[in-house]
């Protein structure tokens, strides 16, 4: 591989203080860039503690975490109890992320909640970031709510402004972790859509679904994590999805199939 | 309506209100002095530090075990007699109410702050705010929201509470309503109930527009 890979992962370990045994074990993934990166597994597989570990929420104990080539995590043993990793604002801009519960700051408006993180971190003039934020909206169907409140906004919307807040930073890569399980069903396709959008334009993406025919159609690239192991990966989402090599995929993927 | 001419006496309004002026002052001083001690105390009993907790715990139980005016009489004799400072009786009693309504806000404080999600705080992390900037952008404001009925409703508890100057010899309402009572006592033997009539409804003024101002607050900020 000639490019350089947006994010590399090796060796990644996380054990939690006082568990048996670690959540994540010996984890190694590259995440190239423009690409659409998906994990699936079963719950507590260790699927979103892989993103928080990603995004400096929460320490690792082993392996590096690497952005652009640039080792940006190193695991430490000793480090269980650590809280958030202590890396610069600057650096944590460059990677986004979008949770499941859709927690806008509801003491700002849809726009405040968009310009807050340029202004405020990235120094922005306020009147630039606003009109990137407007375009931002356009884009996810939303320019209209612009002054909006949370609390007057359904779950897709908010979701939708979660991900503009996310995008106005202009981010290496973009985290996703199950941001469609806690939406009622009418709201995910409207979320998935955009996320859909954001693979054509070339966003670098990493997704932990349980959406399985959104994951087979905007994947590039899908692991199946269990028990804190890549148990199988595949460049060919189509492939996996449809005839997956290890029994344990057959068996993860049949429990989405109902006859 | 009998005795209710002594309402009518002249100097009895004039002095009722500035004896309500120094219930008044005493009360917004102390609240006023309350609110910055009380978002400190409220923001160390948050911290994951053993020391500050313990400290941070006996200090709010103490507060509240003793009952208000066992502090004011520690306040006004103790420093004198320990450390040969005469505090004045309003300067003890703002001393007090101070730390009862620090501690009480503080406790206020620290539930509203631990009431915030977490994913408040890992949202403003990963968009890279600082601990400071998510404190004061994000946190605190969300906080306030949540705090504000109970703490006006200490304020009034603050107000109510500057009666018990009286017994440091204060002048306030209340020793005024009793002066002008005493004086009285044989021209208008049953003006009693009007001078304590009149004092409740200048308490009710001073605390009523309080309840009013946070109920718009709460119905404003209703929906977040």
């Amino acid at each position: 591989m000639t490019e350089q890979p947006a994010l590399s992962v090796s060796n990644l370990t996380k054990q939690y203080a006082n568990a048996d045994h670690p959540v994540l074990d010996d984890i190694s993934f590259t995440v190239p860039k423009g690409k659409v990166f998906v994990v699936v597994g079963p719950s507590g597989s260790g699927k979103s503690t892989l993103l928080r570990t990603i995004a400096g929420l929460e320490p690792i104990q082993g392996g590096t975490i690497a952005l652009d080539g640039e080792v940006i995590e190193t695991g430490r043993p000793d480090s269980a109890k650590a809280g958030r990793s202590r890396r610069s604002s600057a650096l944590r801009t460059r990677i986004g992320m979008v949770f499941q519960s859709y927690d806008l700051f509801p003491n700002k408006t849809v726009l405040g909640n968009i310009t807050l993180a340029p202004t405020l971190v990235q120094k922005r003039d306020r009147a630039e970031a606003e009109r990137e934020a407007v375009k931002l909206l356009e884009r996810v169907g939303l320019a209209d709510r612009k002054d909006a409140w949370p609390h007057e906004l359904s779950g897709g919307q908010r979701q939708r402004v979660a991900i503009c807040r996310a995008l106005i930073l202009h981010p290496e890569v973009l985290l996703f972790d199950e941001v469609t399980a806690a939406l009622d069903p009418e709201m995910v396709r409207e979320v998935l859509d955009v996320m859909l959008g954001l693979a054509k334009s070339g966003q670098t993406m990493m997704i932990v679904t349980h959406e399985m025919n959104f994951a087979r159609a905007i994947a590039d690239h899908v692991i199946l994590l269990d028990g804190g192991h890549i148990v199988e990966e595949s460049d060919d989402a189509h492939a996996f999805f449809t005839n997956p090599n290890t029994e344990r995929a057959q068996q993860f993927l049949r429990t989405f199939e109902f006859e | 309506m009998q005795g209710a001419e002594i309402l009518l006496q002249p100097g009895v309004f004039p002095r009722l209100l500035q004896g309500l002026w120094v219930t008044v002052w005493i009360a917004g001083v102390s609240v006023g002095l309350s609110i910055p001690v009380g978002l400190l105390t409220g923001w160390l009993m948050t911290l994951n530090n053993r020391v500050v907790k313990v400290i941070m715990r006996v200090y709010l139980d103490f507060i509240r075990i003793m009952p208000q005016l066992a502090l004011l009489f520690l306040a006004y004799y103790g420093f004198a007699r320990w450390f040969d400072w005469n505090l004045d009786a309003t300067g003890a009693c703002v001393l007090v109410f101070v730390l009862w309504g620090g501690a009480e806000l503080g406790d206020l404080v620290r539930g509203a702050l631990v009431s915030i999600p977490e994913v408040q705080f890992e949202s403003s992390y990963v968009l890279g705010l600082n601990a400071w900037q998510t404190f004061s952008r994000v946190i605190l404001p969300q906080a306030l929201r949540r705090l504000l009925p109970a703490s006006v409703n200490l304020a009034t508890r603050i107000v109510k509470t500057t009666s018990l100057a009286v017994l440091l010899g204060v002048v306030e309402v209340i020793k005024v309503g009793q002066q002008i009572i005493d004086a009285n006592r044989f021209q208008y033997p049953s003006g009693t109930l009007w001078i304590y009539g009149v004092i409740f409804f200048m308490y009710f003024i001073v605390c009523w527009p309080l309840s009013i101002v946070a109920r718009r607050l709460e119905k404003r900020w209703a929906n977040d």
